[in-house]
């Protein structure tokens, strides 16, 4: 009995023990929220800064105790806006000719293909970028830099493909076949089929890709550092204008910042958080939607 | 227009997306390889990435050259990416080493240099210490710039020669030990993935198993799991933000390895438990059954049955962690530094080869550097992405069943 | 018995890969008549259903020797499969509606083929609604989503799907083995009723069901035609032991 009672008492007290393991991800999650948000808010709880000059300010000066980010959150949006607006149609369309129109030999190399990209460090498409986008920008720029949004927005393009290229891609090939038997046998052809009867059955999986791509987009550091220019002030008003991501503020300047300048950098790291946690929500909202469907 | 003209359109449109994508592809690795492949070699791969200046202190000692003349002019250990032979070598008795002047010329610099080109059994070059008295080693690439004071620069290689065979006695010797290399980034990333894993793997995976064998649904599930998904949703450089101000400020753990490594195993910790969880889930109920029917505990069965049978889909999980850490840089940008050195304690700082490609892309503006770096790590995530598909094949064998 | 000939296969054999699922098939089908196929699970049934509007197409491994000749064409020669399949339509063991609304469902069919027309699509759309006995149950709701009818009307939304694109034949494969008795009722009904307009092969796991519908049925055992005839000969008076044994329940 003495035994017995042994044995189930190590494996309660195990049970425990692998919940801790698991609990460690809702830790994680907790103290990075409190400790970003705590930093980041400090400096307006404090009056060190006002708020309002920090989220409509558009120069950053830290020597003049000038810390503006609203260019940079425009420039954000922007950046990503053009992103999806050239990186998704094509990443469908290859997800379309994966899954519909290769053969399945020639699909796997593909697929091949895009795991690769997906896992190419993004420094190494900030490396390109650098390489070979902007110095093509800068020959068709009215400006004397090829760092600029229009670069940005290529490279950024060319890193969400794989993300939503593989994710539209699962939810294509989970569509079921008898959907497009279905149309087949009403006389459709295969791209009728395609587009009038798969694409939209996957439309909530592709929608997911899109917005984990929004996702990957905005908070993208390495590679948009590279390719951005980091300007000190102004609204992008062309392609070729240069931006400062949120991101490459943080990353740029907390080496050796200090006091406010750091706070605020952390406070700049609050307002990406807000973004992505709205982004995050919408994926959960979206999966959930699919579940209930 | 017609439904054969529109479908024909359409197909066009698909096969230039799918062209786009990958010729995006071909056009990254072609351009990093291209840009890049003339500076990899074996001294890339080994030698430091700064140059380190030493004074060498050691007792002049008339050694015999022990080779003949031809074999001694074969010997050419610089580094031919940058350096090329100009004079000798020559051979000079009395530190017992050859030496030769060669041209050296990078993006930046441009100079003539006396690079050791072969050192005797005997030399006094193996008893060398250094200004604090400790031993250090002297190899045969290493590049000599005064001796006793008497500055070489300027000087033809005879002259060299005749300088250094005019000292006696105790030699005060200027040695630069040659850089350019990542062989300290190398060991860095190293130590970054055995170290994150170190922390991350444990935890992940025995999460993923309460989650699929003790959970049962409920808010403390759901909890878990939403955690686990706003990790993997949540940009580097936030993990970065929060390193630094947790590990490196409030433990004061400084920029590190360790506020590193601790940073990117929060990182992977998503990576992980998805994994682990979407192996555990294949394996069938049948084998759990089975050996709970046979008197085994739940964690005997668990251990013994279930966990071998996961095995691979672990080790996928292993696989794109060590992925995810090679490929990190913003968060290990803020937290482990960009300093190109081996991290000497689990408190010293280094950069990864990720980082290190960043730093000299930026501040250096070394496309063919970073090109080069770039290449090392493609070929460690082709060589990652060949193996994960192994293993996970490995795992859809309980599927094919 | 002077109806005209629909189909008319010779010596037709299919392989999956290695396998040969049909052997030599030789049966003549005619216009506006209800033909069913019977046979034990696996015998080729549906496999030899699918090769008249070309569904195999689909599956890559599958090879098709001898010819099928609908109105006097080899189907399997060079001939356009879209336009095919307009003219001999398919209705499946599973309700498939699309996840569109109940109306796009219907138009989508002629919509395809460049019906654009507003006014013609609403009065296809209630005509085919009509004639599958569905109109009255769903007139109020056509804009809602296919996928919120029950599995009946689904079935039946399908088989007016089929008919809006106003083909010469209707595959139906196993239509009822997914629906209740009351279901199946009224597709049978339906399809005593479709068979002045169409000629109409179903495929079917009931006897009982090829007995009350069918003009003509024919048993399939291990890929071939057993024996083919007219359906109150089959089930009364069949001319081979292996009929008469499947028949009378002795196997499948």
């Amino acid at each position: 009995m003495q035994a017995i009672k042994r044995k189930k008492q190590k494996e309660r007290i195990i049970e425990n023990f692998f919940l801790i393991c698991a609990f460690v991800a809702v830790v994680s999650v907790f103290a990075i929220t409190v400790f970003v948000f705590y930093n980041g808010i400090k400096p307006f709880v404090s009056n060190s800064y006002p708020l309002w000059d920090f989220l409509t300010g558009v120069e950053w000066r830290p020597g003049s105790n000038m810390y503006g980010i609203f260019y940079m959150i425009v420039g954000s949006v922007l950046a990503t806006f053009g992103a999806i607006l050239i990186g998704v149609p094509v990443a469908i369309f290859t997800a379309v000719y994966i899954s519909e129109l290769a053969g399945s030999r020639i699909g796997k190399v593909i697929r091949f293909a895009v795991e690769l990209l997906a896992g190419i460090p993004s420094v190494l498409y900030g490396v390109f970028g650098l390489g070979i986008i902007v110095p093509y920008v800068l020959k068709i720029s009215p400006n004397a830099q090829g760092e600029s949004l229009l670069a940005t927005i290529m490279v950024l393009a060319i890193m969400i493909l794989p993300t939503v290229v593989s994710i539209s891609e699962t939810s294509i090939s989970v569509v079921p076949k008898e959907y497009r038997e279905g149309s087949y046998a009403l006389g459709a052809s295969k791209i009728q089929t395609i587009f009038k009867v798969v694409l939209p059955a996957a439309r909530s999986g592709i929608m997911t890709g899109v917005i984990l791509g929004i996702g990957r987009a905005i908070g993208e550091t390495m590679a948009v550092m590279l390719v951005c220019g980091n300007p000190i002030a102004g609204i992008p008003t062309s392609l070729f204008d240069q931006i400062r991501p949120l991101t490459t503020n943080i990353a740029l300047e907390m080496g050796y910042a200090s006091g406010v300048h750091q706070e605020l950098l952390y406070s700049t790291g609050v307002v990406l958080f807000i973004f992505i946690m709205i982004i995050n929500l919408a994926v959960n909202k979206l999966v959930k939607a699919k579940v209930g469907s | 227009m017609s439904r054969k003209a529109s479908d024909f359109l359409v197909k066009g449109i698909i096969y230039l997306a799918t062209g786009i994508t990958l010729s995006v592809l071909l056009f990254i690795v072609g351009f990093i390889f291209v840009k890049g492949i003339g500076l990899v070699n074996w001294d890339f791969l080994t030698r430091d990435f700064n140059e380190k200046v030493v004074y060498a202190f050691m007792e002049s000692n008339d050694v015999p050259l022990g080779i003949d003349e031809e074999t001694l002019s074969k010997k050419n250990p610089y580094d031919k990416r940058y350096e090329t032979h100009l004079e000798g070598p020559i051979y000079i008795k009395n530190i017992g080493a050859a030496i030769a002047k060669v041209a050296y010329k990078n993006h930046s610099t441009e100079r003539e240099q006396f690079v050791i080109t072969y050192i005797e059994k005997d030399s006094p070059f193996h008893s060398v210490k250094d200004s604090t008295g400790k031993d250090i080693k002297i190899r045969t690439d290493y590049i000599v710039q005064s001796i006793n004071g008497n500055d070489f620069s300027g000087m033809t290689l005879a002259e060299v020669a005749e300088a250094i065979a005019a000292e006696s006695g105790e030699l005060k010797v200027k040695i630069v030990q040659p850089g350019g290399g990542i062989k300290s980034n190398i060991i860095t990333t190293l130590y970054m993935v055995l170290l994150s894993l170190l922390v991350a793997l444990p935890l992940g995976v025995f999460g993923a198993i309460y989650l699929t064998e003790y959970a049962k649904p409920g808010r403390l599930v759901n909890m878990i799991r939403f955690a686990a998904e706003c990790l993997a949703g949540i940009p580097s450089i936030i993990f970065g933000l929060f390193g630094m101000a947790f590990f490196v400020v409030a433990l004061n753990f400084q920029i590190s390895l360790i506020s590193g490594s601790l940073t990117v195993a929060i990182i992977l910790l998503p990576v992980i438990i998805r994994s682990t969880e979407e192996a555990l889930k294949t394996v069938p109920m049948a084998f759990r059954e089975g050996s709970l029917a046979l008197g085994a505990t739940k964690l005997q069965t668990i251990f013994k049955v279930v966990l071998p049978c996961a095995v691979p889909g672990i080790a996928t999980a292993v696989l794109l962690s060590i992925g995810r850490v090679v490929g990190e840089s913003a968060a290990l940008l803020l937290t482990a530094g960009t300093v190109a050195q081996i991290p000497g304690t689990l408190f010293s700082p280094g950069s990864t080869l990720t980082v290190q490609a960043y730093y000299v892309a930026k501040e250096e503006g070394n496309i063919e550097l970073a090109c080069a770096i770039g290449i090392v790590i493609i070929v460690i995530v082709i060589v990652l992405n060949i193996l994960s598909r192994i293993t996970s094949d490995k795992l859809d064998v309980f599927n094919k069943r | 018995m002077d109806a005209k000939i629909k189909f008319n296969t010779k010596n037709l054999d299919l392989f999956y890969g290695d396998f040969q699922a049909l052997k030599a098939i030789n049966m003549e089908i005619r216009e506006k008549e209800v033909t069913a196929f019977i046979g034990p699970s696996g015998c080729g049934k549906s496999t030899f259903l699918r090769c008249l509007n070309r569904m195999n197409d689909l599956i890559d491994s599958v090879k098709i020797n001898g010819e099928i000749i609908f109105d006097g064409q080899d189907i399997n020669g060079n001939i356009d499969v879209i336009n095919l399949r307009t003219r001999v339509g398919m209705v499946f063991q599973k309700p498939n509606p699309f996840p569109m609304s109940i109306y796009e469902n219907i138009a989508y069919g002629p919509k395809c083929q460049g019906q654009k027309d507003k006014t013609q699509l609403d009065t296809l759309v209630k005509e085919s609604l009509m004639k599958a006995a569905l109109w009255d149950e769903v007139k109020d709701r056509l804009n809602k989503s296919a996928l919120g009818l029950s599995g009946g009307q689904q079935q039946r939304l399908c088989i007016a799907r089929t008919i809006a694109m106003n083909p010469e034949v209707i595959l139906m494969d196993e239509p009822t083995s997914a629906l209740d008795p009351i279901a199946t009722a009224k597709i049978e009904d339906l399809m005593s009723s479709l068979k002045k307009d169409f000629t109409i092969i179903i495929v079917t796991h009931s006897m009982q069901q090829a007995g009350r519908i069918s003009d003509k049925t024919a048993f399939f055992l291990m890929g071939e035609v057993i024996e083919f005839n007219e359906t109150p000969i089959i089930f009364t008076n069949p001319n081979d032991k292996r009929t008469e044994d499947y028949i009378t329940g002795r196997f499948g």
